[in-house]
């Protein structure tokens, strides 16, 4: 399996861009291993070089809670989660590594991606009602910016929040628990379109 | 260091709160830590808290926090063990240890004063049951029984297990549906079928069991009823009765009820769930007379999650401590402050009576700031008498024994 590489410019520019966050933060020693890990794997190539994904069907990672992003790779790696190729690239990674590269991506800041459409009305209303019937809020946060193992939610891609919806409806996927299976148990396609839609457009514009 | 998680959950639509319990269940069921839920209580912040499931480096287990009664000696016996929470011992000294989420089976051996880790069995579904017979490793996640037979002589390299999955046939649910998992006296495999739910009305000869069968998954007997979740159990060394730790359920308020210790003094009795604890009617479920049930032999605290126990026989520490109960207690999510964290001794005088429970290995629940350092959940005795204690936050094991 392959992935693009980056140009050497690309490279740089995101290298610079990432030294002056990481300075700003101060002792982050792992975000910077981190940065260099993910520019060697070639992560940048469906996740986005500064973590707001391109790529229909994979997740935003900029701004997630570290936590959250290590469980997602230990379950990958431990043949736990399956969403391919992760499984793969993610089989050699030491703990080490991947809490470095939780704190590279979570060091970034958030955002939507580019491609992210206009705000449709209609789902927009349905979506905020069902997160406000399912408490999405409570563990998601109010802003849905996620806490601990729970992930930022805000801004992350559409089609990749409604992808994930339908894995914990259908059984297909589980976090370290079972708590999104029962949340989203039994609601409609279109119901769960709409909760992606709204989820979305949350955060910064 | 760790914090208590924030409002991890609550997610579940209890704005439908009014609605009795079983009604929800029926039509939209929550997370099952959620369930039974009083609608007083749906903006608790209370949830579990987060699993950690990467190696702690050594110089962050908090061995140095870590107390023990005048006499004894505790240090970080193994690490890099994440996720370690059940523990049996081979004939040949190795330590099995089983896991929950990572699902993993790790071997701990002891080589020329050193430990060595390997993960011996991975992509299982929670394999917490780990039992050791005839030079044969038993493992139980959900759902599955394993055996990986000659195991001591090829740790690295384990082969294919024998699947005894269909002979036992287990109950393929989720929620309480990992194992704690021990060889009896005469030579059963005895396990906990802990009830689906946190509170409900279920069938009581399913689930709510501890239950014991021939090694091959044969001739299934309930060895208790009306057990909700007992994660740790052993037989007395003299009596051979069995006794067993139990998780209250959660939700009925910080201080009720109680986890408790049970005595099984004769096969297939009924221990009162989901009805009693002790002399407490569960004002969820329809109510019954506490005395038709089997007494608990001690109340172990709200929301400690009693765990691991065994009784000790060592002849390392004192007299004192011979035929005692070691009770490991993973620590509370369900109560405004913390509690348990820790690892208690249960005193039983001549005629099996508990007299006392008392502290033993304390200093992982830091009060003032109402947060924990490390979640014990099991405890074993190794051959020369002294006791280990499985810490599935740190993934560590701590040794402790008698000072010299």
């Amino acid at each position: 399996m392959t992935f693009p590489l980056r140009s050497l410019a690309a490279v740089a520019l995101a290298a610079a861009a990432f030294l002056c966050t990481a300075a700003g933060a101060g002792g982050n020693d792992a975000a910077q291993r981190g940065a260099a890990l993910a520019e060697a794997r070639g992560c940048g190539g469906c996740h986005g070089e500064r973590g707001h994904s391109p790529t229909p069907n994979v997740p935003s990672l900029a701004g997630q809670p570290p936590e959250a992003i290590v469980l997602n790779m230990i379950l990958f790696r431990e043949g736990l989660r399956d969403a391919p190729p992760m499984p793969d690239l993610a089989r050699d990674l030491t703990d080490r590594q991947i809490e470095d590269l939780a704190a590279f991506y979570a060091s970034l800041p958030p955002g939507p991606p580019e491609d992210r459409g206009a705000p449709d009305p209609a789902r927009m209303r349905e979506g905020a009602l069902l997160a406000e019937r399912l408490n999405c809020g409570v563990c998601h946060l109010p802003d849905y910016r996620g806490q601990n193992q729970v992930p930022r939610i805000a801004g992350q891609r559409e089609d990749y929040l409604l992808l994930s919806l339908r894995g914990y409806r259908d059984g297909t996927r589980r976090g370290t628990d079972t708590n999104m299976n029962a949340v989203v148990y039994g609601l409609s396609d279109a119901q769960l379109a709409a909760l992606a839609h709204y989820l979305a457009q949350q955060g910064e514009r | 260091m760790i914090r208590r998680s924030l409002a991890f959950g609550l997610a579940v639509a209890l704005a439908a709160s009014g609605v009795a319990w079983a009604q929800q269940q029926q039509q939209q069921p929550p997370p099952a830590w959620a369930q039974g839920r009083p609608p007083e209580m749906a903006n608790s912040r209370l949830a579990p808290h987060p699993p950690r499931l990467t190696v702690t480096p050594p110089e962050q287990v908090p061995v140095a926090a870590l107390r023990v009664p005048a006499g004894f000696r505790v240090e970080l016996w193994a690490h890099g063990i994440p996720g370690a929470r059940m523990m049996t011992l081979g004939q040949n000294g190795t330590v099995f240890v089983g896991t929950r989420v990572i699902g993993r089976v790790y071997a701990v051996t002891d080589e020329g004063g050193q430990r060595r880790v390997r993960t011996i069995a991975e992509r299982l579904n929670q394999p917490n049951g780990v039992a050791f017979r005839d030079g044969s490793l038993y493992v139980i996640a959900i759902n599955r029984v394993l055996r990986y037979d000659g195991i001591e002589g090829r740790l690295d390299d384990p082969g294919t297990p024998v699947e005894l999955t269909a002979a036992f046939n287990l109950p393929p649910d989720e929620h309480h549906g990992w194992k704690f998992a021990a060889f009896s006296p005469d030579g059963r495999l005895t396990m906990n079928i802990g009830v689906p739910c946190n509170i409900c009305e279920f069938d009581r000869d399913r689930y709510g069991l501890i239950v014991s069968f021939r090694p091959d998954g044969s001739d299934r007997r309930i060895e208790a009823k009306g057990i909700r979740n007992s994660v740790g159990f052993d037989w007395h060394p003299v009596t051979r009765e069995l006794w067993a730790t139990n998780n209250g359920r959660d939700w009925a308020g910080n201080d009720v009820p109680p986890d408790t210790l049970h005595r099984i003094r004769r096969p297939g009795e009924d221990h009162g769930f989901p009805f009693c604890v002790g002399d407490w009617n569960d004002p969820a479920v329809p109510r019954r007379n506490c005395s038709e049930f089997v007494q608990p032999a001690a109340s172990l605290g709200p929301h400690v999650a009693a765990l691991g126990m065994r009784f000790y026989t060592g002849a390392m520490f004192p007299e004192q401590y011979r035929n005692q109960i070691f009770i490991a207690r993973r620590g509370s999510w369900n109560r405004e402050q913390l509690i348990g964290y820790d690892v208690v001794v249960a005193r039983l005088d001549a005629q099996g009576n508990v007299t006392g429970i008392e502290p033993f290995l304390t200093g992982l629940l830091d009060q003032a700031n109402d947060r924990f350092l490390g979640r014990p959940v099991d405890v074993l005795q190794l051959r020369d008498g002294s006791l280990l204690v499985s810490d599935e936050q740190n993934g560590a094991i701590y040794r402790i024994s008698r000072a010299q």
